[in-house]
């Protein structure tokens, strides 16, 4: 057969087109929603990559680095300086040591009435600076001394991260990666580190999976007698068997290994900065022993740069709050992706059935409105146990009710409409006449609805991670991140507002992009092409 | 004589009227169609009227199976429609095709004039009832060949149907009830949400396929002269019934029934003289609700020439001439009713029920 194309009058070819690549071409046309959808992607490449990106780990607790303020410009050295120093000089004002005018004296009385800690550290700070300067203040030595010294720990701390281990039986062999290794090798390893027997490590090993195994399983039914809790751990261990311990041993006996050596290196690395030898940021490779190398990154504690400002625990808010986008976002998606489909489902199937199935799937939906919406949750999540699945799971379960209203009723009103009459005096099946006829034009209220749930979901995530009841640390979510920051608001503003942006920026750009989503999907839309 | 193409008898449709939240209780029935039996020939062109709510939606629906009939059969090239099985239905349906009254409801917005016109092509291909079976480039080729055959430029294939006027979206109905080269289609007033210009054009079209295609049509309108300019006979419904039927242009130049007459007096004749002589008969009254049984004949309430017989007894339908039936008593050639009381009547009644 010859290839014949669909040409127009002007004989040009004429493409095929569905209402999926109209939609596309309209959305492109619109500004906003292609805004909108970048930035959505944005932060979903931020998310999915999260471990790639060079951040800081996210859980990573630094307790010298507690509240320190975002700065692009300055280390967290500087800053803890900065900070003592404020405190210094608040105390030394107290003490009379620093003076400042009565009016001014006055000034910093009234804020400190008023709970304006920072007003009243920036002004000291600048005050005792300038005075400093000009040669009218110095510190007593007792201050001194504290400044001298923590001078000199931020100049020496470093923190070590050993990031590989290699073993081989004899030198010049070839190097096999430790964690690759079996729980065998390894305890052996181990022993002839430490000097002991393979056997006192096994047990010693045992011992140690069955009280972490213990801890969770109190943890996860309190409550419950000694004898039960052994019987339960019997169980336990019996369920996941031999490999089971090994895997859990393996991994208990790498980080034994990986912090003797970590040791071994913080002790020629302090060796090192007293003789004036070491040069910042360190990477080498170590010889434990004949047979152990490590493969050691040390960098400068003080030197790390917060972008973003920490938290209470010294942790990098910027990281925090690019693993924080994962969680909320998932929730968002996931669960506006779950419960819009079980909406059309049942909503569909109500709409198009009619009669007693009808009636029944909607008085189901009534009372399940009637009940409070966020007390199912909480009740799911108090029996499934707490984690992110469950969050998704009980979220879901109770969100489909009005998308599935929403359906019912736009397919109750199509179901009569010509149109579907004329599919189906054509031969079309249900099937057919509801994914062609009804779910195309009742899109746009799916959209649009979907694209609200998007941060409904993420504020009840926030609102349930604020019970406690949501991600647990130390994971985090923008709603986590918010919750945290609330308490200590107005001393460190930077945890709360970081978050609330990007949270915010978030939610605006899915909502331009479900707005130019639906009317995409919409040919009659004043949109025009 | 030639065998008829489609035959209806006694075609019932009862809509359920119910109430009660769980347990549905039927407390009676809207008797949309309520017996009606005709037969339609090859290559002509049957027209229904009637006032609005006679039933005439109803009976082309009933008839193309889109409502399940309560009663009567539907025979269809000797095969009978109501209870085949949804296959043979289905392979039998492809020959029927609809027209509707709205072509703004009648298109899905959402899809193009391309993807409308091929859906039954489409359905039929995939369902296995086309022989020989289509291919994608093919179907594309059947739906440039409709659109240009209904008067619509091909170039217009990609658009969607809110960027087309009236007529052009009805010239769209027709190509998707054409697609499958059906023998027969049901036009449920396919001219009347048009401009009377474009009525004209739309339908010349269809007397011009037509011819070209031999198809028989079953054409509903309220309009007499649109029913006269294209039907060969005509239907007169009332009330769920058909009332006369007869050849189009026996029926306007000589009605029987006093329904008929009193419509055909109703409708403008575009004759100055003539219209400000012509005698109207102004019927008195609504069309009835159709929601209860009736044992007189239906017209009773309104007719102006009832008798007391009427009250109590369902005219069947009387020949008159070749090709010319009524349904009523007056030409009952047996017997003349006029002088039959009320009493009498009732007692005649009540016998023939015992
Ligand atoms: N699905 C339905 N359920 C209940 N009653 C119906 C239904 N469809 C039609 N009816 C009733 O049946 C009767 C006939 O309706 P139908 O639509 O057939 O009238 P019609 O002759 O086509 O009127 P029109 O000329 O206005 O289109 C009306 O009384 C209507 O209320
Ligand atoms: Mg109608």
């Amino acid at each position: 057969m010859k290839n014949v194309v669909a040409t127009n009058e002007f004989n040009q070819v004429v493409e095929g087109n569905s209402l999926g690549k109209d939609a596309w071409r309209r959305l492109r046309k619109n500004k906003m929603a292609v805004i909108g959808m970048i930035v959505v992607i944005i932060y979903s490449i931020l998310a999915a990559t999260a471990p790639l990106l060079p951040i800081y780990p996210y859980d990573q607790i630094i307790l010298d680095h507690q509240h320190l303020r975002p700065s692009l410009t300055r280390t967290s050295g500087e800053i803890m300086m900065e900070n003592r120093l404020k405190d210094l000089y608040f105390k030394a004002w107290r003490s009379g040591e620093l003076v400042v005018t009565e009016a001014e004296s006055a000034q910093i009385r009234k804020w400190i009435a008023a709970n304006d800690t920072n007003k009243v550290w920036n002004f000291v700070f600048k005050e005792g600076e300038a005075q400093r300067e000009a040669g009218i203040f110095t510190f007593n030595a007792a201050d001194q001394r504290v400044i001298t010294r923590l001078q000199d720990k931020i100049d020496t701390e470093f923190l070590i991260d050993v990031t590989q281990i290699t073993f081989s039986e004899e030198k010049g062999d070839k190097r096999q990666d430790l964690s690759k290794m079996s729980y065998e090798q390894i305890s052996r390893i181990y022993a002839d580190l430490s000097n002991t027997d393979i056997e006192a490590v096994k047990a010693q090993t045992l011992t140690e999976v069955s009280s972490q195994l213990m801890n969770t399983l109190k943890s996860a039914t309190p409550g419950l007698t000694a004898e039960e809790y052994a019987v339960n751990l019997e169980l336990e261990l019996q369920t996941i068997g031999e490999s089971g311990v090994a895997k859990l041993g393996k991994t208990n006996l790498l980080g034994k290994i990986s912090t003797t050596i970590t040791r071994q290196a913080d002790r020629d690395l302090k060796q090192e900065i007293r003789e004036g030898l070491a040069v910042f940021p360190v990477e080498r490779i170590i010889d434990v022993n004949d047979q152990l190398q490590a493969k050691v990154t040390a960098t400068k504690k003080h030197e790390r740069m917060y972008y973003l400002g920490t938290d209470y625990s010294g942790r990098d808010m910027l990281s925090r709050i690019i693993y924080g986008s994962q969680v909320s976002i998932a929730i968002g998606l996931v669960g506006t992706l779950t419960s819009v489909l079980i909406g059309i489902v049942l909503g569909a199937i109500a709409g198009y059935v009619g009669g007693k199935v009808d009636y029944i799937l909607m008085r189901i939906v009534d009372i399940m409105y009637g009940l409070p919406y966020m007390l199912l949750v909480i009740i799911f999540m108090a029996i499934f146990g707490r984690n992110i699945l469950n969050l998704f799971g009980a979220l879901a379960l109770v969100s489909w009710l009005t998308i599935a209203r929403m359906v019912r009723g736009q397919v109750m009103s199509l179901k009569n409409s010509e149109y579907v009459e004329a599919a189906r005096s054509m031969g079309g099946s249900t099937a057919r006449i509801i994914l062609k006829h009804m779910i195309p034009n009742s899109l746009s209220v799916i959209i649009v609805y979907s694209t609200l749930r998007v941060p409904a979901f993420i504020m009840q995530e926030s609102f349930l991670s604020f019970l406690g009841l949501g991600v647990q640390a130390p994971f985090a979510s923008w709603g986590s991140l918010v919750g945290d920051a609330v308490d200590g608001m107005t001393l460190y503003p930077w945890r709360l507002i970081f978050p609330a942006i990007a949270m915010t920026l978030f939610l605006f750009a899915m909502n331009f992009f479900g707005d130019g989503l639906r009317d995409a999907f919409d040919p009659q839309s004043k949109n025009e092409l | 004589m030639k065998q008829p193409i489609l035959q209806v008898r006694d075609l019932k449709q009862h809509f359920p009227v119910t109430s009660g939240m769980i347990l549905q209780r039927q407390v009676g029935s809207i008797r949309a169609v309520d017996g009606i039996s005709f037969d339609v020939y090859e290559g002509e062109t049957l027209g229904i009227v009637g006032e609005s709510g006679c039933g005439k939606s109803t009976a082309v629906r009933s008839i193309s199976q889109l409502y399940k009939p309560t009663g009567g059969s539907v025979i269809f090239n000797g095969i009978e429609l109501t209870t085949a099985d949804p296959r043979t239905m289905l392979a039998a349906r492809r020959d029927i095709q609809m027209i509707f009254q709205d072509p703004y409801a009648s298109l899905n917005p959402r899809m193009t004039v391309r993807s409308i016109i091929a859906e039954p092509l489409v359905i039929y291909n995939r369902r296995n009832l086309l022989d020989p079976p289509l291919s994608k480039l093919e179907i594309e080729h059947r739906v440039e060949e409709l659109m240009e055959r209904v008067g619509l430029s091909k170039v217009f294939k990609n658009r969607y149907p809110h960027e087309f006027s009236g007529g052009q979206r009805q010239r769209i109905g027709i190509a998707r009830a054409l697609a499958l080269n059906p023998k027969i289609i049901l036009a449920d007033e396919p001219v009347s949400a048009l401009d009377v210009s474009i009525q004209s054009q739309i339908l010349n079209l269809l007397s011009d396929l037509q011819k070209e295609f031999n198809l028989t049509y079953i054409f509903i309108a309220h309009d007499l002269a649109v029913i006269q300019h294209i039907s060969t006979r005509v239907a007169v419904m009332y009330l769920g019934k058909i009332v006369e039927i007869s050849e189009a242009v026996n029926l306007y130049d000589n009605p029987l029934h006093p329904y008929t007459t009193a419509l055909l007096s109703a409708a403008p004749i575009p004759d100055p003289v003539v219209e400000r002589n012509r005698q109207r008969i102004i019927l008195t009254g609504d069309v009835p609700s159709p929601d209860k049984e009736r044992f007189g004949c239906y017209f009773y309430d309104r007719c102006p020439k009832r008798m007391p017989w009427c009250s109590n007894h369902i005219p069947p339908m009387f020949k008159r001439g070749k090709n010319h039936e009524v349904a009523c008593w007056l030409y009952d050639e047996t017997r003349d009713y006029h002088d039959v009381s009320m009493e009498e009547a009732k007692a005649d009644a009540a016998k023939a029920s015992k």
